[in-house]
């Protein structure tokens, strides 16, 4: 079943010498779910050392935490790897040592601690973690791949120590997974990767300052990295909130959860009547009155683990706002049929985003599921039905 | 100028005869994409083939690498393409700006 999740994927530990000293790892784990994350990452620059400790501390808290490292290249670029497991971390950490000249002077840089899962100090790193490794951008790449990792260009936006400040933009047919924008971003669309956003905490205060959400199974590496390939229905879930389109995207994933085998989804845009219809209808388990009631609370959710699940009530708050009407209908056994209008010219209607491309996500990600598509605009209609499609 | 400073010739010896406009010195290739100027001969010590793109899309008269720096393959192989001169100073940047200076070639207008 695929949910939603929220991950902060650039977390600095206390063993980076420019981050602050409380950055232990329960006291980040602590940080993490306080805040509501689900997963973070621990990249500290050039070293891998405080990852079990915080991984750790993570399983007892109930955080996901992913291994990673922030690889400092010959060009001053920084490299972010997120890895499977131990094993290759220590690998790619050993690697990392060979190439990186240098001792820290704790007083210049400041102290490179580590600790162990009850955030007790356990020793200190001597390396000049801060410095640069004589290894270049591709072969840092080529090095997280080799050890099916996946590597991404941290804070692509600033100048300092960015791929695009460094080297003046994204060096041809480099193989990135992702690239990463820093909580200050405003732009998030005009690169050729998929974009991830994290806050590169060095201070507790600053973890999950800017996170990326994860339509994904569960919250592991592995569907991390299917979301960055967009397999199978996971992706990343644009910040954008105020698209119909996610907002029919979450519509659809609660009939999919409530055992739905055909969805059906109808949009009218009447401009001369001035009227946008969404109609959503599945075939799935329904819902009885009093579950229905509550569907429409925005702290609802059929999960009972997390709140999560807003689309009906985000739904029919904006079809409010623009002067629209919102109606729900379910019983239980014969499915559910949400219908919501919008007042096309009123100046709070939201726009409708990319819905073709909400419409294959849909379809690749849930082949099991039949998925009728119309899509009326004033006098032309697009009309879509998988059943057709493959002859059933 | 190859000869005065004792620089050695790394590609595209056939433009070596291009006149040098000023000078610019830089290891952020934003900032040298960003301020640079046609005809310019640039100093870095950065060695990866974006460096090339740069002069090219700026069409500087060449660069200089300092510290004995040597281009990457790829980086030699796409100023062959590009028709970029590249040379390699075993100077440090400080000592190679000044002795460029002294040449004549300035960083301003």
């Amino acid at each position: 079943m695929i949910r939603t999740i929220r991950a902060d994927l650039h977390v600095h530990t206390c063993l980076s010498p420019c981050a602050e000293s409380e950055m232990k790892a329960a006291a980040i784990v602590m940080q993490a779910r306080r805040i509501g994350l689900d997963m973070i990452a621990i990249c500290d620059h050039n070293s891998t050392e405080n990852v079990s400790a915080v991984t750790k501390a993570g399983a007892r808290e109930g955080i996901a935490v992913i291994g990673g490292i922030e690889i400092t290249s010959q060009e001053e670029v920084h490299i972010l790897g997120l890895l499977r497991a131990e094993e290759p971390l220590m690998d790619l950490q050993e690697m990392i040592y060979k190439n990186l000249p240098g001792e820290n002077d704790a007083e210049a840089f400041g102290p490179q601690t580590l600790v162990d899962e009850w955030d007790r100090e356990v020793g200190t790193n001597r390396r000049l973690l801060i410095g640069a490794t004589s290894l270049t951008v591709e072969q840092i790449v080529d090095a997280i791949h080799e050890r099916e990792g996946l590597a991404i260009a941290s804070h692509i936006d600033r100048e300092r120590f960015s791929l695009i400040g460094q080297l003046g933009f994204i060096p041809k047919g480099l193989e990135l997974d992702a690239v990463e924008v820093s909580p200050r971003a405003t732009e998030r669309d005009s690169y050729d990767y998929p974009v991830i956003s994290s806050s590169d905490a060095h201070f507790l205060s600053e973890i999950g300052k800017s996170t990326t959400a994860f339509a994904v199974e569960d919250a592991s590496f592995d569907e991390i990295g299917k979301a960055l390939r967009r397999e199978g229905g996971r992706r990343i879930v644009t910040e954008k909130m105020e698209d119909l389109s996610l907002h029919i995207l979450d519509i659809v994933e609660n009939s999919i959860n409530a055992s739905a085998s055909r969805i059906e989804i109808r949009i009218n845009e009447d401009r001369a009547n001035d009227l946008l219809t969404i109609e959503i209808v599945d075939n799935g388990t329904g819902m009885d009155t009093e579950t229905l009631k509550k569907a429409l609370d925005p702290f609802f959710t059929t999960r009972t683990t997390r709140r999560v699940g807003l689309g009906l009530s985000f739904l029919a708050q904006a079809a409010k706002e623009s002067d629209g009407t919102f109606d729900i209908r379910s019983k239980p056994g014969e499915g559910t049929t949400v219908k919501a209008t919008f007042r096309m010219s009123h100046p709070d209607c939201k726009p409708m985003g990319d819905i073709g491309q909400t419409i294959q996500a849909l379809v690749t990600g849930y082949p099991e599921t039949d998925f009728l598509y119309e899509h009326k605009k004033d006098d032309r209609t697009y009309r879509f039905d998988t059943r057709e499609m493959s002859g059933k | 100028m190859a000869e005065k400073l004792n620089l050695d010739v790394r590609s595209a010896k056939g433009s070596l005869e291009r006149e040098v406009s000023g000078g610019y010195a830089s290891d952020l290739l934003s900032d040298v994409l960003a301020n640079s100027q046609e005809g310019n001969i640039w100093v870095t010590l950065q060695i990866h083939q974006n460096i090339v793109a740069i002069a090219s899309i700026k069409d500087l008269a060449g660069i200089i690498l300092v510290n004995k720096r040597e281009p990457e393959q790829e980086t030699v192989e796409k100023a062959e393409e590009e028709n970029i001169v590249i040379m390699v100073s075993e100077l440090p940047a400080f000592e190679l700006i000044g002795r460029l200076y002294k040449l004549g070639i300035s960083g301003m207008g």
